[in-house]
C-alpha cells in the first residue's frame, strides 16, 4: 500500500518548551489510523502542523509522495471536538456553507440539494439533506460534518476524539461511515482515548508520549487495551485494584419518586455515606436531566428529594451548597468552563464568597487553596494565573473536578467526569475518587463507561426512558447486563 | 532555533499585548498629542484641563456602572432618563424639606429602586436587557415630564446655595470637586469589580452564564444588584449634575447620556460580549471623549458636525483596537 502521509523527524517548540522531538508518522492510503496518548502530548500539535496550521521548526512532510504544499495541506480535514456548524441551517447549507452554487447572485437551491443529496447517498449514508442540522443527532452531526470535508476533496480526515459525546448506537453510526470511507480509499486519523473503540475500528496505530513515538504498528486481534494503555503511560498501570470495599453509613441523598413529565418517571433512589453510587443507560435514559433537576438547575413535577432524611427543597443551584451538595455537569466548554477567568478563580468560583474577608476576596487564602487541589489532583498547571483555556482538556477536566471538591461537600454528583480525560489521569481521578469515599464523602457518578463504572461503584443505577430498571451490587456490574437492560430487556 | 530568537519574540508579543490591553490609554495619549500639536498652550492650560475634567465626571460616574452593566452582557440605555427623575426627585424633596441630606438620600433610594426594578425584570422573567431599558428609558422621561410639564425645578430657599455648592466649590481653588467624587467613585468600582467575590461573578456571568449558574452562583441575584448599583451612581451623578446647573430639567436633563456613557465603557475596551473590561478603561474612555468634545470646540467646528466627527473618532479608535487585539490572539 502507498502512504498518503509521511512526516519525518518533526520537530515543534513553543518559546523553550519543546513539544514535539524527532516525530515521524506515516499514515496508508485507505486505512483508520489511531494517534494515541495522554493529553498534552503533542498529538493536537502534529496534527496541526500536518494540516498547516502551525509551521515545524525541522523535518519534512510528504502528501502523497510530493512535498507537502498549502494546496495539498488543504485536502487534509481537521475535524475538531467542537463542531463547526450552524444549528440554524439545513444539512445542505451547512455542507455548501461558503461554497454556495450560485447564479447571478442568487442560490441554485435546487441543484445544491440534488448534488449533496447524490452525494451522501453515494458514500452509502442515510441522511436527508435538507433536514435542519438542529433536529439531527449527535453522531449525524459529526458524520454532515464528515461529509462536508469529502465534498471539499479531502484525501485524509482527522477526527480529534469524536466519540466522547456520543452514545454507543451513535458511535456505530460514525464507526459504520468510518469504514465505508475506508474502503473507498479515503484515509482516516482518529484521535481517542478509548482503546476499546481504537482496538474495534483502526488498521494501524502509533503511540506519543512527551513530544516522541514511542510505538507504532498494526492492530492485530493479540494487542491489548492494556498493552497499549502502558505504552502510553510508560509504567503499569494498577487499575483493577482501585474499588476497595468500605463500611457505609445512613442515607445521606435520596430520590422518592422524583418525575417530570417525558424526562423522568418516579425515580427511588438512595445515596449512602461513604458509597459511590454509578447511574447509567444509553442516551434519553434521562439521567443527566434527573440530577439536573436533583440541583436545582431545572425543575421537577413530583416526588421528593431527601437529605440526610430529612426532605429539602432545592429551588435553584445556588441552594445546593447549603444541603452539601456539589455538581459537576457534563459538557464541560458550555456547563463548566468560565473563559474569561483564570484557573485559580475558575476552580474557586463556587467559594469565592467564603474565601472573602470584610467584602474583599482573601487573595493568599484563594491561591493556598488552589494549590491545595493542584497538588491534591495533580493537575498540570504552570501558573494558576493564567487563562483557564491555556490547559489541555483533560487538565480543564480536573480543575472543575476541583471546583466540585472545594465547597466541602458530603455528596458530590458527577457528570460524565472523565470527559476527554487520558488513561493516565483517568486512573488519578478514580484513585482520587476512592480515597475521598473512604473519608465518608458519597459519590453519584453518571456515565456511559462499563470499566468507570466497574472500577468504583458499590452500586449501579440502569435507567431506560426516564425509568430505573435495575439496581445491581458491584459484583454484579458487567457489561452484558447493563446493555441487556440498558436497551430495555429484563434480567433473570 | 537560538535562545535569542525566541526571547525576541517573546518581546514583540508582550509589547503587543501591552498595547492591547491598555489600548485605551493608548488611544487617549494619542489625542492628547494631537490635541497639543493643534492648539498647544490653550488646550493643554491648567483651566482648560480642569475644565474636561470637570464636564466627564458626570458622564464618567455613569460609565462606571454601565461597565459592570455591559462586563455581564447587558446594557442600560435607561441611565439618561433615569438621571433625569433622580436628579429632579432631589430637587423636589430639597425645596420642600430644604435638607440637603434627605435629598440625596432621596434620590439614592430612588436610583436603587429604579435599577433593581430593571434588574429584576431581565433576571427574574429573562427579558433582554436591551427590550427592558428600551421600556424603562421612554417610562422614566415620559413621567418625568409629566410631572414636571415638560419644565424643570430650579434650586430655592435657604439651602439652595448649599447646594450647589457641592459641585461648584473647587479643593485648593483649583480641582473642581466633582472630579474628586469621580476619582473616589473609581477606586471604589475598581476595587469591587477586581477584589470582592461580587465583582468577579460578574466577569463569570459575563463570561458563561449557563456555568456560572451550574456553579451554584445565585445568577439573578448578581444581576439585580448590578443593575441597583448602577442605579445609585446615576443617583449620584444625577445630584452632582443637579448642584453644578441649580436646576433640573425633565425634557432636556441627561438626554443622551446613555450614549456617552456606552461610548465611553466600549472605547474603553469593554467587550459588549461580556466577560472582559476594566474600569480603568473606562475611565480614559471618558477622557478619549471628553478630549474630542473639548478639541473641537476650541478648534470652533461647527456644533452641527461635532457629531459626526466624534463618530468617525469613535469607530475608528475601535477599529485600531480590534485589529491590535486580534494580532495579539
Amino acid at each position: 500500500m502507498t502512504d498518503v502521509v509521511k512526516m519525518r523527524q518533526i520537530e515543534k517548540a513553543f518559546g523553550a518548551n519543546a513539544v514535539l522531538k524527532r516525530v515521524d508518522f506515516t499514515l496508508e492510503a485507505g486505512s483508520i489510523h489511531a494517534l494515541l496518548g495522554e493529553n498534552g502530548t503533542g498529538k493536537t500539535t502534529l496534527m496541526n502542523i500536518l494540516t498547516g496550521v502551525y509551521t515545524k521548526d525541522q523535518g519534512d512532510i510528504e502528501i502523497d509522495g510530493a512535498p507537502a504544499t498549502p494546496a495539498s495541506q488543504q485536502q487534509i480535514a481537521f475535524i475538531h471536538q467542537e463542531l463547526s456548524l450552524v444549528n440554524d441551517l439545513a444539512v445542505y447549507e451547512n455542507l455548501y456553507l461558503g461554497h454556495e452554487l450560485k447564479h447571478y447572485g442568487g442560490l441554485r437551491r435546487r441543484e445544491m440539494i440534488a448534488t449533496a443529496q447524490a452525494f451522501v447517498d453515494r458514500i452509502g449514508i442515510e441522511l436527508d439533506v435538507t433536514a435542519m442540522v438542529r433536529d439531527l443527532n449527535a453522531s449525524y452531526k459529526q458524520i454532515t460534518e464528515i461529509v462536508r470535508a469529502l465534498m471539499r476533496d479531502a484525501k485524509v480526515i482527522i477526527m480529534d476524539e469524536p466519540t466522547t459525546s456520543l452514545t454507543d448506537v451513535e458511535i456505530n453510526d460514525v464507526f459504520k461511515m468510518m469504514r465505508s470511507l475506508r474502503d473507498q480509499g479515503v484515509s482516516l486519523i482518529f484521535i481517542s482515548h478509548k482503546l476499546n473503540e481504537v482496538l474495534e475500528i483502526c488498521d494501524t496505530y502509533t503511540i506519543m508520549r512527551d513530544g516522541v513515538v514511542v510505538s507504532s504498528g498494526q492492530v492485530t486481534p493479540e494487542l491489548t487495551e492494556v498493552q497499549l494503555s502502558n505504552q502510553m503511560v510508560g509504567k503499569e498501570l494498577a487499575y483493577s485494584e482501585i474499588y476497595q470495599p468500605r463500611p457505609l453509613g445512613k442515607p445521606v441523598l435520596t430520590l422518592k419518586g422524583l418525575t417530570k413529565a417525558r424526562e423522568f418517571q418516579n425515580v427511588d433512589l438512595v445515596v449512602h455515606r461513604g458509597e459511590i453510587i454509578g447511574v447509567t443507560g444509553l442516551l434519553g435514559d434521562g439521567r443527566s436531566e434527573l440530577f439536573s433537576a436533583v440541583v436545582g438547575a431545572t425543575a421537577f413535577d413530583a416526588g421528593q428529594v431527601l437529605v440526610n432524611e430529612r426532605p429539602v427543597r432545592i429551588k435553584t443551584t445556588a441552594d445546593i451548597k447549603r444541603y452539601g451538595i456539589a455538581y459537576l455537569p457534563k459538557n464541560r466548554k458550555e456547563n463548566g468552563i468560565v473563559p474569561d477567568l483564570n484557573i485559580e478563580e475558575n476552580l474557586a468560583l463556587p467559594i469565592l464568597g467564603r474565601l472573602s474577608r470584610g467584602g474583599l476576596i482573601n487573595r493568599g487564602q484563594l491561591t493556598a487553596t488552589v494549590q491545595r487541589y493542584v497538588k491534591q489532583i495533580n493537575i498540570k498547571v504552570a501558573d494558576v494565573k493564567d487563562v483557564i483555556g491555556s490547559l489541555s482538556g483533560g487538565n480543564q477536566q480536573k480543575v472543575l473536578l476541583a471546583k466540585a471538591l472545594c465547597t466541602d461537600p458530603s455528596v458530590v454528583i458527577l457528570d460524565n467526569p472523565t470527559q476527554g480525560v487520558d488513561v493516565g489521569a483517568k486512573a488519578e481521578i478514580y484513585h482520587q475518587i476512592m480515597d475521598l469515599a473512604k473519608t465518608g464523602i458519597s459519590f453519584v457518578i453518571l456515565t456511559s463507561e462499563i470499566a468507570e463504572l466497574q472500577q468504583l461503584c458499590d452500586r449501579v443505577y440502569v435507567m431506560t426512558h426516564g425509568e430505573v430498571r435495575a439496581e445491581l451490587p458491584h459484583g454484579d456490574i458487567n457489561e452484558r447486563d447493563i446493555m441487556l437492560v440498558a436497551t430495555g430487556g429484563q434480567l433473570d | 532555533m537560538t535562545d535569542m530568537q525566541t526571547s525576541a519574540q517573546h518581546k514583540q508579543r508582550s509589547l503587543k499585548g501591552l498595547i492591547a490591553d491598555y489600548s485605551a490609554i493608548f488611544a487617549f495619549l494619542i489625542l492628547f498629542i494631537v490635541a497639543v500639536i493643534l492648539k498647544g498652550s490653550t488646550f493643554i492650560s491648567v483651566s482648560n484641563i480642569m475644565n474636561i475634567l470637570m464636564n466627564n465626571s458626570i458622564i464618567g460616574i455613569i460609565s462606571l456602572g454601565m461597565t459592570l452593566v455591559i462586563i455581564t452582557a447587558g446594557i442600560d440605555l435607561a441611565v439618561g432618563s433615569q438621571m433625569a427623575a433622580t436628579g429632579l426627585i432631589a430637587m423636589t424633596i430639597l425645596n420642600a424639606t430644604q435638607n440637603i441630606f434627605l435629598a440625596i438620600v432621596a434620590a439614592v433610594f430612588a436610583g436603587l429602586v429604579f435599577g433593581a426594578i430593571t434588574g429584576g425584570l431581565i433576571s427574574k422573567f429573562g427579558v433582554p436587557a436591551f427590550i427592558v431599558t428600551l421600556g424603562t428609558m421612554q417610562i422614566y422621561r415620559s413621567v418625568s415630564e409629566y410631572c414636571f410639564d415638560g419644565g424643570g425645578v430650579l434650586a430655592t430657599g435657604r439651602s439652595a446655595s448649599a447646594f450647589t455648592a457641592i459641585a461648584n466649590t473647587k479643593l485648593f481653588g483649583v480641582i473642581p470637586m466633582p472630579m474628586i467624587y469621580w476619582l473616589a467613585l473609581c477606586l471604589l468600582i475598581s476595587v469591587i469589580a477586581r477584589r470582592t467575590a461580587f465583582g468577579r461573578y460578574v466577569y463569570a456571568i459575563g463570561s458563561n452564564k449557563r456555568a456560572s449558574f451550574l456553579s451554584t452562583i445565585n445568577v439573578n441575584r448578581v444581576l439585580l444588584l448590578v443593575y441597583a448599583l448602577s442605579g445609585v451612581l446615576v443617583a449620584l451623578a444625577s445630584i452632582i449634575e443637579a448642584s453644578r446647573l441649580g436646576s433640573m430639567n425633565s425634557a432636556s436633563s441627561g438626554s443622551g447620556y446613555e450614549m456617552d456613557a456606552i461610548a465611553a465603557v466600549v472605547i474603553g475596551g469593554t467587550s459588549m460580549a461580556g466577560g472582559r473590561g476594566t474600569i480603568l478603561g473606562t475611565v480614559f474612555g471618558t477622557l478619549t471623549l471628553g478630549i474630542i468634545n473639548n478639541l473641537m470646540n476650541l478648534l470652533g467646528v461647527p456644533s452641527f458636525l461635532v457629531g459626526a466627527i466624534k463618530g468617525v473618532i469613535i469607530i475608528g479608535a475601535l477599529l485600531i483596537q480590534r485589529s491590535v487585539s486580534k494580532e495579539e490572539s
